[in-house]
């Protein structure tokens, strides 16, 4: 049963490839209405399989999904039209200028002659390339170029957005420049899909964050609900010799703290690391501490403490493809 | 379905006019295939009565020089050679072309443009449907060039020939282009690696050539080539290009017509029917 409150509802999704690879076992969530919403996980967690089953490029093997009301098997034609997707790839065509690229998008999606001119120079604007419009996409560099693909989705003015991994390959600064972008959209009223493996991405921009691993949502919540999850943040004690550092547990332990050793540190779980570090402090004043550190939790430890792996590089992507994304980024 | 698919055919052509090396290149290859090809390979002079021959009456070389004549004329349909190869060519050039629709295809795939189309709200055979057309717009403009070259290197048309005669040559020829050009699209959808196209186009291209009625005529082939000639749409397309071009006769002017329409209906309707399915089952 779908919810009226869902701009986007999958329901037990799942996704087995031709080649045998299951890619999705079973991925349930709602994004609601207006919200930016990340899909976080590591490559091969299933991340771009479910945007391209959301934005009908492929069909579920299992399992059901609307998007905006629309079933995205047997009501695709009315999916796309409100959707605007940018893919993980660059798809802009190279031997077409900025302009066209626009522009084609725009009439595909129905718009007239004239309102196509007027939105694809509207867009090229509110992406900052309107001074690059008439040169080739191939001239782009690669900040431009995923400009121009967020241009080439917003050009029908979508209802909803699909961003697959937006900022892969980006600088430090053209990635900043994305997300000021990303929050402008979302206060304009789009409804944003996002799928990262950057944590600090998905910190920064999501209003919900569902972890993926494997095919399988692992959690879902706010990225502050998500990090409340580890119990608080963590205070790292180094003594000067390592004989001292049962004592220093027992020592925190009577006094109600909770701690574990690892690694020749005493770790020391608090709700607040700034309401206890006075009192720890004053409690170990007689030992020889080295270093003292804080820890504050982070989507990477959220992931490593479900799922006992850590969120990195591992799926092989087609390599004609990777290579000329990489040439096309990196210029 | 006509709108998208408009905006994606003049997307084709801007592509192929954007770029200016590209379009001198094939723009240039007919005008050297006719100019060199058609040129040197002079069957006229080369079956003439050899100068060399002593002894022989004027009356006597008269003859020979009839019997020469009446058999270039029994098998060529002109004296000229010239011009039985440049009407062939004409049609060997349209199968040529048709394998642009598979690189465009490959490379879209390729290059991910093709997700973008997949993703629009358009009917998607409109995707297919361009690239075909893009091959018979390219074959048009080329086939005009074409035979203003071989016009201007001394091509005979045939005596009286009128617009419907032109019309009718300009539809067999794109016909031939389109039926070729969903061979590639389909095989080009399927295929995941741009080689195959390149490899396909190798292995078919100069068998369908040789096999036809494009460069030499049908009736000094073996009976076994014969049989395959017979078969061999570009054949048909030769055949009747060349009865409106050049007044060479036909046959059997409805058969071939005929056999020709169907071969070409039934590789569109297979191409359109799987290339669709490729997109719809992913």
């Amino acid at each position: 049963m779908r919810r009226e409150e869902c701009a986007v509802e999958t329901i037990k999704l799942e996704k087995t490839y031709k080649n045998g690879v299951k890619a999705l076992k079973g991925v349930s969530f709602c994004i609601r209405v207006g919200e930016i919403f990340s899909l976080l996980g590591p490559n091969g967690a299933g991340k771009t399989t479910t945007v391209k089953i959301l934005s009908t490029l492929i069909k579920p093997s299992g399992g059901t999904a609307y998007v905006g009301g629309y079933n995205v098997v047997e009501e695709s034609s009315k999916v796309r039209k409100i959707i605007g997707i940018v893919p993980q790839d660059l798809t802009a065509d190279d031997e077409m200028t900025g302009y066209d690229n626009v522009y084609v998008q725009a009439r595909l999606h129905g718009l007239s002659r004239n309102e196509a001119k007027k939105k694809t120079e509207e867009v090229l604007e509110f992406m900052g390339l309107l001074e690059a419009a008439n040169r080739k996409a191939r001239t782009y560099s690669g900040g431009m170029r995923k400009r121009l693909e967020i241009a080439m989705s917003l050009v029908h003015s979508p209802r909803l957005l699909f961003l697959d991994e937006p900022t892969l390959g980006l600088d430090v600064q053209s990635r900043r420049h994305l997300w000021d972008l990303i929050r402008k959209l979302k206060m304009e009223g789009t409804t944003i899909l996002l799928t990262t493996h950057y944590m600090e991405e998905a910190d920064a921009l999501s209003d919900r964050i569902a972890i993926i691993d494997l095919g399988k949502v692992v959690a879902l919540g706010s990225p502050e609900e998500l990090k409340a999850r580890l119990g608080g943040d963590r205070i790292y004690i180094k003594p000067v010799l390592n004989q001292d550092l049962i004592s220093i547990k027992e020592r925190l332990e009577r006094k109600g703290y909770e701690v574990s050793i690892l690694n020749g540190e005493v770790i020391v779980k608090v709700k607040k690391a700034e309401d206890s570090l006075f009192d720890i402090i004053n409690l170990l004043r007689d030992s020889k501490i080295s270093s003292l550190r804080i820890s504050k939790p982070n989507l990477e430890d959220v992931f490593l403490e479900l799922t006992g792996r850590k969120l990195r590089d591992e799926e092989p992507l087609d390599s004609f493809r990777y290579r000329i994304h990489s040439m096309r980024v990196r210029r | 379905m006509m709108r998208a698919t408009l905006v994606l055919l003049v997307r084709e052509l801007k592509k192929w006019f954007g770029r200016k090396p590209v379009l001198v290149m094939s723009l240039l290859t007919p005008v050297l295939w006719i100019a060199l090809f058609g040129k040197s390979l002079n069957l006229t002079n080369m079956l003439m009565p050899p100068g060399s021959l002593e002894g022989i009456s004027p009356e006597m070389m008269k003859i020979l020089e009839e019997m020469v004549t009446a058999r270039l004329i029994e098998l060529f349909g002109t004296t000229d050679y010239f011009t039985y190869i440049s009407s062939g060519m004409l049609v060997v050039f349209a199968v040529f072309q048709g394998m642009f629709s598979g690189i465009s295809i490959i490379f879209d795939k390729r290059l991910g443009y093709m997700d973008r189309l997949l993703v629009a709200p358009i009917p998607r055979l409109s995707i297919w449907l361009s690239k075909i057309l893009a091959v018979a717009v390219r074959v048009t403009l080329l086939s005009l060039l074409l035979l203003a070259v071989s016009l201007l290197l001394g091509m005979n048309l045939k005596e009286g020939i009128g617009v419907i005669d032109l019309l009718a040559s300009w539809s067999y020829i794109v016909l031939l282009a389109m039926t070729i050009a969903s061979l590639y699209a389909l095989l080009s959808f399927y295929a995941d690696n741009q080689e195959i196209v390149f490899a396909a186009g190798n292995l078919l291209n100069l068998p369908l050539m040789f096999t036809s009625s494009a460069m030499f005529p049908v009736e000094q082939m073996p009976d076994w080539l014969q049989k395959l000639a017979s078969a061999n749409p570009v054949t048909f397309a030769a055949d009747l290009v060349r009865y409106h071009l050049i007044g060479r006769p036909v046959g059997d002017y409805t058969a071939e017509l005929v056999k020709l329409v169907v071969i070409a209906l039934v590789m569109l309707v297979v191409s359109g029917w799987a290339s669709l399915r490729w997109m719809n089952n992913r």
